[in-house]
């Protein structure tokens, strides 16, 4: 058990943890995940890619439903949009690839104001819908405005230069996404220890009694989708780097509810939770997959043609799953285990 | 004025459909307080096994359309017992997130069961095509618009007169006095969620009917909640009408002012019926001002 703990300056007061081992843990953790291509296969580092987009954008809605309360079913419309930027930006007005990316945060996060102010009359189940239907705009725009968006026919990046790094080796696009991943982290740690981040927790907590200490739901529900919505663009716009080639069809509802069960699985409100659920949901299939080619060849080959329900299937089920019996997510078990392992003997 | 009656015609047929899978959501909504993200889901289930028996028994078609109620109250009441009474005393969050998840599950559970084809659902429904005046309907596009009074009048009915539909009304009025005037409340949550896979259901048979039983027949679900929230969420009958109102904009806007419109114009309706209004036409407001 941890005893004796002061904390007697500000640097310390301020500092993100003033645990020396902790840093050391995370020191490790980053070198770990920085020699990762070094050791692993294409495939490897190409899943690894997608679990650190996938993370950012989970990172993002974390901001919005865990933090601020605000439920959000249209993360698909917003990554739509990110991706969509970035990779026209590219592909018909020769933007270079680093500010295309910035463009997508910035696209996106302009787009949550649309959606912010109805939300600023709006609760729960009512802001669910609107935002879902929100992304079903979006989508449909992307596919009917053919001038802009190529509609049906998607859209094609050739070459990616991105500060010296070439984006079509799996290994510089990891490197890249990696470092975006990390700086996330580190951003939205920052945000929610801010007066801003306070403030979103009170209006999840009780907006009456937020707006009662003097906290501007208008300004702070907005910021909460705009800063959301800025992460979810950037996710967005990595994903037309990982593609290259990009097309309406993958932005559709499964996509916002995985995102949706990314934060629940992980623990709605914790940063830490959001990178957890993100691993776990973008592994799951991935898993899966495994374990059926572990099965007769009969059956593989059955469950193999439906391996997009599967999909949908374990999505479900892992929603349902940790909703009944672990409320607190992924990183609430981890809670518990190191308060039985810093408690013990005395643990219960 | 053709092409208007036509549209208007159109828009009422899938507007019915629309109407009938809001009265369902309502009913789940106005007594337990939870929108069901799965009521699409639950609905093509119906309209599947539904098929299923169609091909296998030759049943005429009343007597598959009883079968049908007999099993859609089933699949309510299982679902209602495995996902959701476990639920009870969690957050209504929580409670909807299982029914998103409840949602995909069932959608996949079912190509994986009956395979990702469309398959036409004949059942016999008598009469070709029926003219009245300029318009000229299927018969089983009338079939629709039929089906949606009667629910409508049968929904309206049952909460008015008998036993269980004013109990389930006391029960979403006042839970704890309804439990106090000896009202069964962990039973009323079962017969909603019957209620609604039977009313759910029958529309899915319609629209199964009407066009295939297809994959994607659970997408009808999520049109209908635009219908729901014009009509408000808490009032059965409201969200029917908001169904024909939803229908009715969705093939205009098709027909008058661009292609796809028809799918989206309903999602454009809600947005903005939430900016102004959000307890919806017949709904009753809630007095909460922040």
């Amino acid at each position: 058990m941890r005893t004796h703990h002061f904390v007697e300056t500000y640097e310390k007061h301020i500092s993100l943890s003033d645990n020396a081992i902790t840093w050391l843990w995370i020191g490790s953790l980053i070198v770990a995940l920085a020699a990762f291509p070094f050791i692993a296969s294409n495939y490897l580092i190409a899943l690894a890619t997608t679990v650190g987009i996938a993370a950012i954008g989970a990172i993002g809605l974390n901001i919005l439903t865990g933090v601020t309360g605000l439920i959000s079913l249209g993360q698909a419309g917003f990554l739509a949009a990110g991706c969509y930027t970035t990779a026209l930006l590219i592909a018909d007005y020769g933007w270079p690839p680093e500010l295309a990316l910035l463009a997508a945060g910035v696209v996106s996060a302009a787009l949550s104001l649309v959606v912010g102010i109805p939300s600023l009359r709006l609760k729960g189940l009512y802001l669910a819908i609107t935002t879902m239907a929100f992304s079903f705009i979006i989508t449909h725009f992307l596919l009917y405005a053919e001038g802009v968006t190529h509609g049906p026919y998607g859209v094609r990046i050739k070459d990616l230069d991105f500060f010296g790094l070439d984006l079509t080796s799996p290994t510089q696009l990891y490197s890249l996404v990696l470092a975006v991943t990390i700086i996330a982290t580190v951003a939205a740690l920052n945000i929610l220890r801010t007066r801003v981040g306070r403030a979103f927790t009170a209006i999840r907590d009780h907006d009456i009694a937020a707006r009662v200490m003097g906290i501007s739901l208008t300004k702070y529900k907005l910021s909460a989708f705009v800063i959301s919505s800025f992460f979810v663009g950037i996710a967005g716009g990595l994903m037309a780097f990982q593609f290259r080639f990009i097309n309406v069809d993958i932005f559709n509802l499964l996509l916002s509810v995985e995102a949706l069960a990314m934060v629940i699985v992980g623990g709605l409100g914790s940063v830490a939770g959001a990178i957890l659920g993100a691993v776990f949901i973008v592994l799951l299939p991935e898993a899966t997959r495994e374990a059926i080619d572990l099965l007769p060849t009969g059956v593989t080959t059955m469950l193999s043609t439906y391996i997009y329900e599967i999909r949908g299937l374990l999505t479900g089920l892992t929603i349902i799953i940790m909703l009944r019996i672990e409320p607190h997510g992924l990183i609430g078990l981890w809670r518990d285990v190191k308060r039985y392992w810093t408690h013990w003997p005395l643990s219960v | 004025m053709d092409l208007f009656l036509n549209l208007v015609a159109s828009g009422l047929v899938i507007g019915s459909i629309y109407g009938i899978i809001a009265i369902a959501f309502a009913i789940i909504f106005k007594t337990t307080g939870v929108l069901n993200f799965a009521q699409g889901e639950v609905m093509m289930l119906v309209a599947y096994v539904s098929w299923s028996l169609g091909t296998e028994l030759t049943l005429p078609f009343w007597a598959l359309i009883i079968v049908s109620i007999g099993v859609a109250a089933l699949i309510g009441v299982i679902i209602e017992r495995l996902f959701i009474r476990p639920m009870i005393g969690q957050p209504v969050f929580a409670i909807v997130m299982v029914t998103i998840g409840l949602a995909v599950m069932l959608r996949s559970l079912i190509v994986i069961l009956w395979g990702s084809d469309a398959e036409p659902f004949d059942a016999a429904i008598e009469g070709g095509l029926i003219e009245i005046g300029p318009v000229v309907l299927f018969s089983e596009q009338l079939f629709a618009i039929i089906l949606f009074f009667f629910l409508s009048t049968a929904v309206f009915l049952f909460f008015r007169f008998t036993r269980i539909g004013i109990a389930m009304r006391a029960t979403a009025m006042d839970e704890t006095a309804a439990l106090l005037m000896g009202v069964d409340v962990r039973r009323i949550s079962a017969f909603a969620w019957a209620i609604a896979a039977i009313v759910s259901g029958l529309a899915g048979i319609t629209f199964a009917i009407m066009f295939s039983r297809a994959p994607d027949l659970w997408f009808q679900g999520l049109r209908a909640f635009p219908a729901t929230i014009l009509g408000g969420l808490d009032s059965p009958l409201g969200s029917g009408f908001g169904g024909l109102i939803i229908g009715v904009i969705g093939d205009l806007s098709e027909g008058y002012i661009g292609q796809g419109l028809k799918e989206i114009s309903g999602f454009v309706v809600i947005i903005i019926v939430l900016m102004v209004r959000p307890y919806g036409l017949f709904g009753e407001k809630e007095l909460e001002r922040v």
